[in-house]
């Protein structure tokens, strides 16, 4: 289960393909949560594909923004049509500065919490971009003369105009997907196909 | 004062103790031993090989594996799996063999570990090749030497996943999909991406010919998974047919309850050309053993024969053997002897030729017996009394005097 945005679609979405999320409601800090025939792990988004990966858990609920940032080797089973965001490339507003600095210094100055994916789209672009990796509040980058620009997940761009950036360039379309462990996709395949059935019903 | 700095391993290497080793190799000759009854021959192939050799195996993008010059220049590699060097050996040592060819190997092979995962970069491997033999006869003993050397091992909940890349290919063909969409979905099938496959399905056909081909790497079960396949995709029926006489062999060798189809199975190598597959263990997130067809990798390096074989990875075996709940080995026959090496070689000489392991200290080290008998897991420790031994036995903590070390043995029963 991921914490932060997509956590309570996340619950809604099991309780209503029928597992028992009630545990979950009430899990306050708890990061291990048993209900009834299942084990709930609650973890940072960017940990679920790992804990999936490795076989700790069995299936997981994560943006597609973390899948193509983290290549992890799972099966991307489901859209499950929630989380809609956009990673997008946004520069200060005003003239774009990509321009300039691809004319006078040769490469762009990104900042990203997506250093893979923003490297793979100036690649793909043809453009050459030295990629700062920071952790939190990339708006702040262009700001102070950090970055020329960012790479980030928008949902409604409120973000971004407050602290007067203006989206360049969209990167991908991004919605929560449920993934599974490459094991125990055969291993458990009834438990697993059950709830992919039930799942695809509602968001289909 | 000057501290000797840390004595650090690159990532991904890893050294193996005693209590491992000895685990390990009790795996592999549970493995070997059956490799051998199916008639198979063990072959060892060097770690250096030619790069463009080993990169022969697959068209486009080189393969992941460390690579370094010798002293001409020349490209090699360590090698990064097995199947290719003894497809190699076969193909050119073993050419004017009449065949088919049963070949095994336990080796090493070498992969750089990616980024952030902890991956070993050196992977014990034990796999068989049946080289020379086409049909489903031939991947039906495949698989059924796998399930048997597996259960030999100890395993158990294993689970055999098995495609056919061959029967995929028929039910595109038969369906009619374009070689772009072909493509796509087969880059959408590499990354396990079954959302995109879906998607690419449905946009590439339309009606139920679509959703039998989003379905299709869902489709998971006994022989009956098979039947919608061929009555709906008249092409997808040969393949279908082998398939399903594959797996009423497969039961007949008595591995049929751990074999399912499960065409989900995918194999990134572009080798494979007919039936591929993985093993499964409870509590390992990886398959255990992988394996598949590839008819015509051999003709790359020399004389041209069919193939089928599969590759376990030893540690990942142990890893499912041994589990989390594996408690504290149980100390092993052997004794450590105080003075048996310089007061009393003589009584150690002929202990050891009784079959008893005898662990020789000095005298002077009296003091550490108990704690060196501790550590390396012996169940005795036995000192010099009067004209003859007194021996704590570590399993029941009772002392005992005798006159010959080997009477510590407990009687055979």
């Amino acid at each position: 289960m991921p914490l932060g945005a997509l956590f309570e679609d996340a619950v809604r979405a099991l309780g209503d393909a029928g597992l028992d999320v009630a545990p979950l409601r009430e899990a306050g800090r708890r990061l291990v949560v048993e209900a009834d025939g299942t084990t709930y792990i609650t973890t940072r988004p960017s940990d679920v594909p790992t804990y999936v990966e490795s076989g700790a858990a069995d299936i997981g609920i994560v943006g597609r923004d973390v899948l193509l940032e983290r290549s992890p080797d799972v099966y991307e089973m489901l859209d499950l049509r929630f989380g809609g965001c956009r990673m997008v490339y946004a520069t200060p507003g005003g003239e774009d500065p990509t321009p300039a600095a691809l004319e006078h210094l040769g490469v762009v100055r990104v900042a990203t919490k997506y250093p893979a994916t923003a490297a793979a789209h100036f690649t793909a672009t043809g453009r050459q971009a030295e990629v700062v990796k920071v952790n939190g509040s990339v708006e702040l980058a262009p700001l102070v003369g950090l970055a020329h620009g960012i790479v980030d997940l928008v949902a409604t761009g409120r973000t971004l105009r407050e602290n007067g950036l203006v989206e360049r360039e969209e990167i991908f379309h991004s919605s929560a997907r449920l993934i599974a462990n490459r094991v125990s996709q055969t291993l458990k395949a009834d438990d697993v196909d059950r709830l992919l059935e039930r799942m695809a019903e509602k968001t289909s | 004062m000057s501290e000797t700095p840390p004595a650090a391993l690159p990532d991904g290497a890893k050294d193996v103790l005693a209590v491992e080793a000895r685990e390990l190799r009790a795996v592999e000759s549970a493995l070997r031993e059956r490799f051998g009854r199916f008639g198979y021959r063990e072959v060892m192939t060097p770690v250096l090989e030619f790069a463009e050799v080993i990169d022969r195996a697959q068209e486009g993008g080189l393969r992941e594996a460390f690579r370094l010059f010798d002293d001409h220049g020349r490209v090699l590699v360590l090698r990064p799996d097995l199947t290719i060097p003894v497809a190699r050996l076969v193909a050119t040592r073993m050419a004017d063999h009449p065949g088919p060819v049963r070949v095994f190997y336990l080796a090493r092979a070498f992969r750089p570990p990616p980024a952030g995962r902890p991956r070993a970069s050196e992977q014990r491997q034990a796999g068989v090749e049946l080289v020379g033999a086409n049909g489903p006869g031939a991947d039906a003993e495949v698989l059924a030497l796998l399930v048997e050397s597996l259960r030999a091992a100890g395993l158990d909940g294993l689970r055999i996943g098995v495609a056919d890349v061959s029967l995929t290919a028929a039910v595109l063909d038969g369906l009619g999909v374009e070689p772009d969409a072909r493509a796509a979905l087969g880059a959408a099938l590499g990354a396990r991406n079954l959302v995109e496959w879906r998607r690419l399905a449905r946009a590439a056909l339309s009606g139920p010919d679509a959703e039998l081909l989003a379905g299709l790497p869902g489709r998971r079960g006994g022989a009956e998974a098979l039947e919608e396949i061929a009555a709906r995709v008249p092409a997808a029926g040969p393949a279908c047919a082998r398939l399903r006489a594959m797996l009423a062999l497969v039961a007949e060798h008595g591995a049929g309850d751990a074999v399912v189809i499960d065409l989900g199975v995918l194999r990134d190598w572009p080798y494979y050309s007919g039936v591929v597959f993985e093993a499964y263990a409870p509590g390992v997130g990886e398959p255990i053993a992988m394996g598949g067809r590839y008819d015509g990798l051999a003709g790359r390096f020399g004389r041209s024969r069919p193939a089928v074989g599969f590759a376990v990875t030893l540690d990942l075996l142990h890893r499912a053997l041994t589990g989390a709940e594996a408690g504290p080995a149980p100390p092993r026959d052997g004794l450590v002897l105080v003075g048996g090496l310089d007061d009393d070689p003589r009584g150690a000489a002929a202990a050891r030729r009784r079959g008893l392991p005898v662990v020789a200290l000095a005298a002077s080290d009296g003091d550490r017996a108990e704690r060196l008998a501790e550590a390396d897991g012996w169940r005795f420790v036995a000192r010099r009394e009067g004209p003859g031994y007194s021996v704590l036995d570590r399993a029941t903590g009772q002392r005992t005097s005798c006159a010959r070390l080997e009477e510590a043995l407990p009687s055979p029963a």
